[in-house]
């Protein structure tokens, strides 16, 4: 994982608890917590973290990893506004994801490991973004979806009727816009 | 302020820059990123150029050394065809005399004892044997000559296309009329597909580019015989070129392929996969040779087991003001 998403669990980490609570959770996983945007990091330390911050904000790992998806995409916002200032509304940015941002991402990291996201739409309210990636991380990209739907103020009702997790080969978030 | 507050401030401070240098970072990554891929694509089609010269080069060079050998093989050669011409009526005129005296002999014309040497003598010289033997070794020997002469031709036609009269020619019609000619071939259950896209004509000489096309559409059958579907596509079309309009003509089939290691030596002449008796090697040599005579020239691209295209770009000529 990049070292960005670090940075940012960082940020969000002493914005709610504190730079004490950070700086303890670093401790207790024997962590030097020096995380450079472009560096490649393991998985496994993350989801260290998630489970840490669960553990000392006595909240479930999923509802940490939601929220910090939504955080996250702000972030990232924040850092390239391009993505957002190129797509007029939700749906398109949403469907220019794989094809666009991922390009773009691909340019500056390398072996950046991004997860494959196929849409569809069956009806036109509905779109279905098809999540594949060995990390499982389809929570983390429901945050990212919500916080885009939140950037674009735009209503959305999002299930997850297909999911890893449930022993499927891959993730359906189902995104109905209201 | 306290010390932390000031501390906390310094910090801040401290995560600005660090944004703003990987924002630096990210910059000069991408423009890296970019200069790279273009570096890469420049390098690539440098290297196929250079391979393309170097073929040509060497290509070039056979040319003329197989212009010499033709030169100089097809002096001796035709003296050689003449004698035989010569050769032939001569025996012709030894059997009639052998024949002659057959019939003597049989007539029982010829006094005892000359009939007697005379009979010793072709019995001692096997001279009937000769006689039956003489006609199986010229028809051999005129059969070796006709062989040496087409390659001689074929040298030379690779090294400089032999007859340089043009005329204005639609291409199409020479693969029409080529296909028409190979129909026997094309009748085991060979599929070919044309799709012609209307070609301006040009100036060429119209029996070398059939020669180059029946040479072509021949390789494909031959590499087509253990073709569970054999198919061929002939396609023709214009094109922009590097730096001029061009006609486009592919052929292509779903036959064998050539191995990788094969594919730079098929234009070079006597180069030939098949068998030995069954190609002399010098079809594709002479199909680029007409095309280089004719401002064009030749690709091929070839996937083992999955089929082999020939591209031919000829030149699109100006029209002529009058």
């Amino acid at each position: 994982m990049k070292g960005v998403i670090f940075n940012i669990l960082e940020e969000l980490v002493i914005e709610t608890a504190g730079i004490v609570a950070w700086n303890s959770i670093l401790e207790k996983l024997e962590l030097k917590g020096i995380y450079t945007a472009g560096q490649s990091y393991p998985d496994e330390e993350l989801f260290a973290l998630v489970g840490e911050i669960s553990t000392s904000l006595n909240k479930p790992a999923p509802e940490i990893v939601g929220h910090f998806g939504e955080y996250l995409f702000h972030q990232l916002n924040q850092r390239y506004p391009e993505f957002t200032t190129q797509q007029t509304d939700l749906r398109a940015f949403l469907k220019s994801v794989h094809d666009v941002i991922h390009v773009e991402v691909r340019k500056l990291y390398e072996s950046p490991n991004l997860p494959t996201i196929t849409c569809h739409e069956p009806d036109e309210d509905t779109l279905v973004m098809e999540y594949r990636s060995p990390r499982q991380l389809c929570i983390l990209a429901e945050g990212l979806v919500r916080g885009a739907a939140e950037y674009y103020k735009t209503p959305i009702e999002m299930t997850h009727p297909v999911c890893t997790h449930k022993g499927a080969d891959h993730c359906d978030l189902v995104i109905r816009f209201l | 302020m306290s010390e932390t507050e000031a501390y906390k401030q310094a910090w801040l401070r401290e995560k600005q820059a660090r944004l703003a240098a990987e924002e630096l970072l990210e910059v000069k990554a991408r423009d890296l990123y970019l200069a790279n891929q273009q570096l890469m694509e420049q390098n690539q089609l440098l290297k196929e150029q250079q391979a393309l010269m170097i073929r040509n080069e060497k290509l070039a060079t056979l040319g003329t050394l197989s212009a010499g050998v033709a030169h100089e093989i097809n002096n001796p050669l035709a003296f050689v065809l003449s004698n035989m011409d010569s050769l032939k009526r001569y025996t012709a005129a030894y059997n009639s005399l052998l024949e002659l005296n057959t019939h003597w002999q049989s007539q029982n014309q010829l006094p005892p004892a000359l009939a007697e040497s005379l009979a010793a003598l072709i019995e001692e010289q096997d001279l009937e044997f000769v006689a039956e033997d003489i006609q199986d070794l010229l028809r051999d020997t005129d059969e070796g000559l006709i062989r040496l002469r087409d390659i001689v031709q074929s040298l030379r036609h690779f090294s400089h296309g032999g007859n340089s009269e043009r005329t204005l020619y639609n291409l199409t019609e020479g693969l029409d009329s080529t296909l028409k000619v190979l129909q026997n071939e094309l009748k085991q259950g060979i599929n070919v597909n044309c799709l012609f896209e209307p070609i301006p004509p040009i100036h060429c000489n119209p029996g070398e580019m059939n020669q180059v096309f029946l040479n072509l559409i021949m390789n494909a059958c031959q590499a087509l015989e253990q073709s569970p579907e054999p198919q061929i596509f002939i396609t023709t079309a214009t094109e922009s070129g590097q730096d001029r309009e061009e006609i486009v003509i592919r052929i292509k089939d779903n036959g064998c392929g050539i191995p990788q290691d094969k594919l730079e030596s098929v234009f070079d002449p006597f180069f030939t996969t098949k068998p030995v008796g069954k190609g002399t090697g010098m079809g594709l040599s002479i199909a680029y040779g007409i095309l280089n005579e004719h401002g064009g020239n030749i690709i091929v691209n070839s996937a083992e087991g999955k089929g082999t295209c020939f591209e031919i770009r000829l030149p699109v000529e100006e029209p002529q003001a009058d």
